[in-house]
């Protein structure tokens, strides 16, 4: 065993290799290896059992393949525009895409970007933070980081297909209870500060992404926003803290029932997802 | 617009325009509809080919000659980033079935410089008037729906029947785009004008968007011609000028053209080399780009 240390590594990975294209039976193959082994011949290893330590999973390509995500600034808005365009603006999306691994994430992750930056030391500067906001559609979509640091809440609006910007992380990946999250500028502190020496946080390659029940406690009132009011529909609010059972019901004045039955406002996007989806791995795997 | 007097004797008629099919059996409809796309097929086909159509001479660039333009089709904005970082918006202009339709010699059109027509989409020829046709059929195209004159120099005129492609112009080339601005109706002054009107609160009676005065007092004793009052608002044609081209997609022939263009999205334009000489960047050679070539794509 030990003077064939050497060639351990390469036939170890043969080996494994084997077994996962061939599905050999294991007696067999153990029993044959066991034979060589008595022969004591140097092409053949001998009998070994493989070290316990986890399969390394390349977390950046298995996570795309095996969960089907069509980021949400590849579906066209509901305009009078020439698909084309919007076909000609997904070719440069997916050239872009093809240099810069951009993963899948969603309001409510934690993302380290690393920008160039001609003016900081190093040429590039790394920003941590939790993305509370998805814009835009096409070549232009942005998302905002949000971090509080030294006690001053900071927040940056990057674009997803800006050449500027060298690597995005997932550092966690998890959804909310809303897509929005604007309401963390009138929160606790405690909620939006990601600690900048984050570890990246493994991601299931497979099932659903987590989703984070957590309802947020806010600062006193006045708020940026009036979130209480149902045209927000924040579920990630603890309002019961903050708000009185007789302000929550004034909030329902401004309340439009009718707006789920207006039938001219619904966007179906579910075909053209699909299709776009479609395109994409198409493209993608060329 | 017609004084008075004309319209004295006019009675209003009754139209009778009703469109191509009305009075045509359902397999006539059809078989109208696909002849002429056969057509529009064919002919088209028949201008790439460089054997059956010989083009005229084309001849030396010299200083202060002008090229045909353009017709183009809006088709939105999207942000662009140059080497060094920088961000910019362009819109995104694509050339559509451009042909040259007929050429005006100096006498026919002012006595100064030659013209050539250019047209832009292909549209159908059912609600095209007669006269219209004949111009496309002389010039064995298909009708256009746009369709714009440039004064050109004697030494870059073009056949009628050639097809204008996006690599006529080259990034970092300067553009004026003239198009129909869009259309807002009726408006007030202070959409139109950008008048200030009066303040909101402080004992205005009736009065937060109205012009005010309209000019001085008893000397003129009247309201100068011209006065910006409420009226109409776009659908007017409107030039921007310089407008640098980022880039050229020759594949589907779409310039990238900086900043916004007056007009709405799908909206036709015409594209013109920018003539001032700070902005222009000469190009040594002529013309449009070969039909040889452009076979080939």
């Amino acid at each position: 065993m030990a003077a064939c240390g050497k060639g351990l590594d390469k036939f170890m990975f043969s080996l494994r290799l084997l077994r996962n294209l061939q599905l050999q039976n294991e007696r067999f193959l153990s029993t044959s290896v066991c034979r060589l082994a008595v022969g004591g011949s140097s092409e053949q290893p001998p009998k070994f059992t493989p070290p316990s330590k986890p399969v390394i999973v390349d977390k950046t390509q298995t996570v795309a393949s095996t969960r089907s995500h069509l980021s949400p600034e590849f579906i066209p808005p509901r305009q009078r525009t020439n698909p084309f365009k919007f076909y000609i603006e997904r070719k440069d999306m997916i050239r872009r895409r093809k240099v810069l691994n951009i993963p899948e994430f969603y309001a409510g992750s934690i993302l380290a970007v690393t920008m160039a930056d001609p003016n900081a030391s190093g040429k590039m500067n790394r920003f941590v933070g939790i993305c509370i906001q998805r814009g835009g559609h096409g070549l232009g979509a942005t998302f905002v980081l949000r971090n509080i640091i030294d006690n001053q809440g900071v927040e940056i609006c990057y674009e997803l297909y800006s050449p500027r910007i060298q690597q995005i992380e997932v550092l966690k990946l998890e959804k909310r209870l809303d897509d929005n999250l604007m309401y963390l500028r009138d929160a606790l502190p405690e909620y939006c500060t990601v600690d900048p020496d984050m570890k990246p946080e493994p991601i299931s390659p497979t099932g659903e992404v987590p989703v984070n029940k957590l309802k947020v406690r806010m600062r006193p009132k006045p708020w940026s926003k009036r979130w209480e009011r149902p045209k927000f529909n924040i579920q990630g609010i603890r309002f019961d803290r903050s708000l009185t059972p007789e302000q929550m019901e004034h909030a329902q004045k401004w309340a439009q029932p009718w707006r789920e039955y207006d039938m001219l406002k619904e966007y179906d996007t579910s075909k053209l997802e699909e299709q776009i989806l479609s395109e994409v791995q198409r493209e993608m795997s060329k | 617009s017609r004084s008075p007097s004309h319209l004295v004797g006019c009675i209003r008629t009754v139209k009778t325009t009703t469109w191509f099919d009305e009075h045509l059996t359902e397999d006539n409809q059809e078989y109208m509809r696909k002849t002429t796309a056969e057509e529009y097929r064919r002919q088209t086909a028949e201008k790439l080919n460089p054997l059956k159509d010989e083009p005229w001479q084309r001849h030396e660039w010299t200083e202060g000659s002008r090229r045909v333009g353009l017709v183009a089709v809006k088709l939105g904005m999207v942000p662009v980033w140059s080497k060094t970082g920088e961000r910019h918006v362009v819109t995104m202009l694509q050339v559509q079935d451009c042909h040259v339709i007929k050429h005006l010699s100096k006498e026919e059109f002012d006595g100064h410089t030659a013209a050539l027509v250019v047209g832009g989409k292909n549209v159908s020829p059912f609600n095209r008037s007669e006269s219209q046709m004949e111009m496309f059929r002389n010039a064995g195209v298909p009708p256009k729906q746009k369709v714009t004159t440039f004064k050109v120099s004697d030494n870059a005129l073009i056949k009628p029947g050639t097809p204008l492609y996006a690599a006529h112009y080259r990034p970092g080339q300067y553009v004026d785009v003239t198009a129909k601005s869009i259309g807002k109706g009726f408006q007030g002054v202070m959409k139109r004008w950008g008048f200030k009107g009066q303040p909101a609160t402080h004992g205005q009676t009736k009065t937060h968007r109205r012009p005010g005065a309209s000019g001085p007092g008893g000397d003129p004793a009247k309201v100068f011609k011209g006065k910006k009052m409420p009226g109409r608002m776009g659908n007017v044609y409107v030039t921007a000028h310089g407008l640098k081209i980022w880039r050229v997609n020759t594949k589907y022939n779409v310039l990238y053209v900086n900043g916004s263009i007056p007009g709405h999205k799908n909206c036709l334009l015409k594209v013109k080399r920018h003539t001032r000489a700070s902005l222009c960047m000469h190009l040594f050679m002529f013309v449009c780009f070969p039909v040889r070539e452009c076979a080939s794509q």
